[in-house]
């Protein structure tokens, strides 16, 4: 026994840890075989000495359980205990793994019958000593067993290999697979021999080749599948140290570079080694499918076509078959993987067109389909595109699946969003408002197109996405949409948990960005599918609620009629004129990003470039920043007043404004996010004279004083009104508050008589009731003044009490009957 | 020792990352929460289909430091996480009786 430890340690360490494949395994298989001989000289003649499973097809890795079986027929017990001692214990006492089992034929068959891994492990067991027509008997006793009922055990088969997928996930697709139980993996490879031997009591793929179950390229490729899985679990044993099936993050790196995998643009050592594997694994689905299908020879749904003509029948196949939800046959999949697509790229025409959008709007059948086509490799046939997604690993915490399989996944929720298969009350009114399904079920299908590992993914994604349906030749409009959906995809996430929600200007880009009510309604359809698809910890309660959130803002301010798409594009044109005005100015970008969309609509381009700079210099607490220059009409001027917003400043400002015997003709107050304060004023004198710059002086003087509580405006714009003749008494007060008009904030509406100071009166009003005007439009038309404010409370929000609300009327009414 | 616990909008997270890195904090634990406080939940509403929101989403920030450490740590979270608006959260700071780092098994200050 020290000497098989000895040599087993030696051929561990002849090769590097990359390269244990089943050379290695046979040779440790072998090494073990000698160690038995010897421990059972002298066993008695009725007992066989049997390797069972992975032993018995002499395919050991490092770590692997040698499962020795005593087969007896011996009725003395304590004969057969010696026997098995003599040959268990050396093992336990030497600390290597090992599966024993001590039993007659007849309980063999029987646990055969019973358990299907039993009787697995039964089909690969091997005589390595003792009674040669004992284990002949056992040999016959299973295949004869399991001939009984071929159909029952080949159901079995198939059946553990549906329920392992479901245990363990795909090795073909999953960051973290599971190298033996997998789908595609160890398993899936030993699953055809398994159901041959039982069948025809072959051994080993050249036998099912014989009997004309496997083709060729099937055979080798399922070879190079087994070699490629036997190293990479081999070294997997060697790096843990143990047993370990489960291809685990930490171990890949290491793993990949024993395999000898380099880095290539775009690819990553690891990926390049998962990408192997999961090339490998699908190769494996693949075959196991075909095979399974052939030995059933028709699955009872399986569905059979007329051999293609041309590649339109190959996508209308494939449309049948997901329109259908029945597999295609084997048979019809050899056709069909022969079938001659024409040059390539493939030239799309109308049929084949709607054939493979009748596959994307099958949902979860069409995404069998798909994956039907991806194995057979027409997918990256029909769309070249298809091939650098293909198996391409996915390293965050939250994808599970290889970028491929992640896009299929996408595709087949939309499919489901779209039929109003879902419990999210916000998805199924989105659902509602999409028209046409095919472009959110193609963006859904392309949205990480762009994940080739160079740059951006979105970007590129796009610039594929493009690419692609333009070949395809879909309707303009499902195009742009298509692509719009790609370039946006992360919009609404990334904005939604990393900006502030209550940020009007957020809301309006994303709204400006955005569009439609119909493009935000298939964004956020495809942010819901994207998460499904992507794995349980994608849509957790707390992004969902932070994403809805931004979806109900921006789907207010489209109602509203505050963005959409003409005003997106009055936006972009203001600002492209003020950059190209403020040009090499370095401030400019931040300057657009801070002025309230409202600023950046009203104030013409020529006059916000002025405004940079009083806006951008940082201001100091009572610092009160001044422009006035001739107005558009003779006799008016236009006046900017800027400072850090406080409470009353919109007042204060009036209030100097009066004293230095202006009047107002209108007015627009603007305050930035971050607490800057832009109030904007067309002026006249009160008696038609000149304003000297002595007056501007004087006014900016005041308001500094009043700002620094040295004045007091009150009293001194009662005084002033004395000089003045009293308002028209024939217009009528009139307020409204209104908390529909907008998203942010109450809009109280006020109609009255002009009056000087009035801007002052209605402003104080709001001050004392602690609000703060956000936004303001004062117009004066002959001697009535229709003025619109936008207010918030103290925490910044709108005034939904219907109490306040209330008050807030009374108060204007009172001031101004007074 | 004491265990600075802040509840925050989930935007101002990054700023207050680096606000406690600034004063010397290097290491916290961070958490997606949902709560209510005076903000209270709302009702939202997307073409119609009203919604309530119980529970508002926030980001929930764990710092354990010393004593003479902590003033300097809230400050930096009112400061950074401050919008002025409803919904700033709110910053807790309870006595934490021990640290222990469970790779070594030192404790006290030395574990933080």
């Amino acid at each position: 026994m020290p000497r098989l430890v000895r040599a087993l340690h030696a051929l561990e360490r002849a090769y590097s840890p990359g390269h244990h494949g089943r050379w290695s395994a046979r040779r440790r298989s072998a090494l073990v075989d000698e160690a038995v001989r010897d421990l059972t000289e002298g066993v008695p003649g009725s007992v066989a000495v049997v390797a069972l499973g992975g032993y018995g097809r002499e395919v050991l890795c490092p770590g692997s359980d040698i499962d020795l079986m005593v087969l007896h027929a011996e009725r003395r017990p304590e004969r057969v205990r010696e026997a098995a001692e003599r040959l268990f214990y050396p093992f336990w006492d030497a600390g290597l793994p090992l599966g024993h089992a001590v039993r007659t034929v007849e309980e063999s068959v029987r646990g055969a019958r019973e358990r299907l891994d039993v009787a697995c492990s039964l089909l690969d067991a091997r005589l390595v000593a003792g009674n040669r027509g004992l284990f002949d008997r056992l040999d016959d006793g299973i295949r004869r067993q399991l001939s009984r009922d071929r159909q029952a055990f080949l159901e079995r088969l198939v059946a553990d290999g549906r329920a392992r997928y479901e245990r363990f996930g795909s090795c073909s697709a999953m960051l973290e697979p599971d190298l033996k139980e997998g789908s595609g993996g160890l398993r899936d490879v030993h699953s055809l021999p398994w159901a041959g031997r039982a069948l025809f009591g072959g051994r080993g793929l050249a036998d099912l080749q014989r009997h004309g179950l496997l083709r060729a390229a099937e055979r080798s490729a399922l070879e190079e599948a087994e070699e490629f899985l036997v190293r990479l679990r081999g070294a997997l044993h060697l790096a843990t140290g143990k047993r370990a099936d489960r291809l685990v993050l930490d171990f890949q790196p290491s793993l990949a570079e024993a395999f000898g995998f380099e880095a290539t643009a775009g690819l990553e050592a690891t990926d390049a080694l998962m990408r192997a594997l999961f090339e490998h694994a699908r190769q494996v689905e693949h075959v196991r499918e075909a095979f399974f299908g052939r030995l059933e020879a028709e699955i009872e749904d399986a569905l059979t076509v007329e051999p293609p003509s041309g590649p339109e029948d190959v996508l209308g196949a494939f449309a049948a078959s997901a329109r259908t939800d029945r597999p295609l046959a084997a048979s019809s999949l050899d056709a069909l993987e022969a079938a001659d697509l024409g040059p390539s790229p493939f030239r799309w025409t109308e049929p084949g067109r709607r054939a493979f959008l009748e596959i994307l709007r099958a949902g979860p059948a069409g995404e069998r389909a798909l994956e039907a086509m991806d194995r057979a490799g027409l997918l990256s046939r029909f769309l070249p595109e298809w091939a650098a997604a293909r198996c391409r690993p996915q390293r965050d915490p939250y994808h599970r699946f290889s970028v491929d399989v992640h896009l299929l996944r996408t595709a087949a929720e939309a499919a489901i969003l779209l039929a109003g298969q879902t419990s999210d009350a916000v998805a199924g009114r989105a659902a509602d408002a999409v028209g046409d399904p095919d472009a959110l079920l193609l963006g859904a299908f392309l949205h990480d197109i762009g994940k080739t590992g160079r740059g951006g993914h979105v970007a590129e994604g796009a610039r594929v996405a493009r690419g692609v349906l333009g070949r395809m030749g879909v309707a303009d409009q499902v195009r742009e949409d298509a692509v719009f959906l790609v370039a946006e995809h992360l919009l609404l996430p990334d904005t939604a948990t990393r900006r502030d929600l209550d940020d009007e200007n957020l809301v309006l880009d994303v709204a400006a960005r955005v569009g439609t009510p119909e493009r935000l309604a298939m964004l956020y359809l495809l942010t819901v599918a994207d998460a499904a698809a992507t794995g349980p910890h994608a849509w957790t309660p707390w992004r969902q609620a932070l994403v809805r959130e931004l979806v109900a803002k921006v789907e207010d301010v489209f109602e509203r009629g505050d963005m959409g798409v003409d005003r997106a594009a009055a936006l972009e044109e203001r600002k492209a004129a003020i950059r190209s005005l403020l040009a090499g100015d370095a401030r400019v970008e931040r300057f657009l990003e801070r002025m309230p969309r409202a600023y950046l609509l009203a104030v013409p381009p020529e006059a916000a470039a002025a405004h940079l700079e009083l806006v951008m210099p940082p201001l100091a607490r009572a610092e009160v920043r001044t422009a006035a220059s001739p107005g558009s009409r003779p006799g008016t001027h236009d006046l900017t007043v800027v400072a850090l917003d406080r409470p009353g400043l919109l007042a204060k400002i009036a209030g100097a404004v009066a004293l230095a015997g202006l009047n107002i003709l209108s007015a627009q107050a603007f305050t930035t996010e971050d607490g800057v304060a832009a109030d904007l004023f067309v002026v006249e004198p009160a008696f038609a004279e000149e304003i000297e710059e002595e007056r501007w002086r004087r006014m900016r003087t005041d308001l500094r004083k009043a700002l620094e509580g040295r004045i007091s405006l009150e009293y001194r714009v009662v005084e002033k009104r004395r000089h003045y003749p009293p308002p028209r008494a024939d217009v009528p007060v009139a307020v409204t508050v209104d908390n529909r008009a907008s998203r942010f904030s109450t809009v109280v509406e006020v109609g009255a008589a002009d009056r000087i100071g009035l801007l002052f009166d209605l402003a104080r009003t709001f001050h004392e009731l602690e609000l703060d005007v956000h936004l303001a439009k004062v117009a004066t038309y002959g001697g009535r003044v229709v003025d619109a404010f936008y207010v918030r409370d103290l925490f910044g929000r709108k005034v939904e009490d219907p109490e306040q609300t209330a008050e807030i009327e009374r108060a204007i009414r009172a001031r101004l009957g007074g | 020792m004491k265990l600075v616990m802040a509840v925050i909008k989930p935007f101002k997270l990054d700023e207050v990352k680096e606000a406690l890195r600034a004063v010397g904090v290097n290491g916290l634990t961070v958490t997606e929460a949902q709560g209510f406080g005076r903000q209270r939940g709302h009702t939202e509403v997307y073409r119609g289909a009203e919604y309530q929101v119980d529970f508002v989403p926030k980001v929930k920030i764990e710092v354990v430091a010393e004593d003479d450490q902590v003033q300097g740590i809230v400050d930096a979270i009112l400061k950074a996480a401050r919008t002025g608006k409803i919904g700033d959260g709110k910053v807790f700071v309870l006595p934490a009786e021990q640290v222990f780092r469970i790779r070594t098994g030192e404790m006290g200050p030395d574990a933080i």
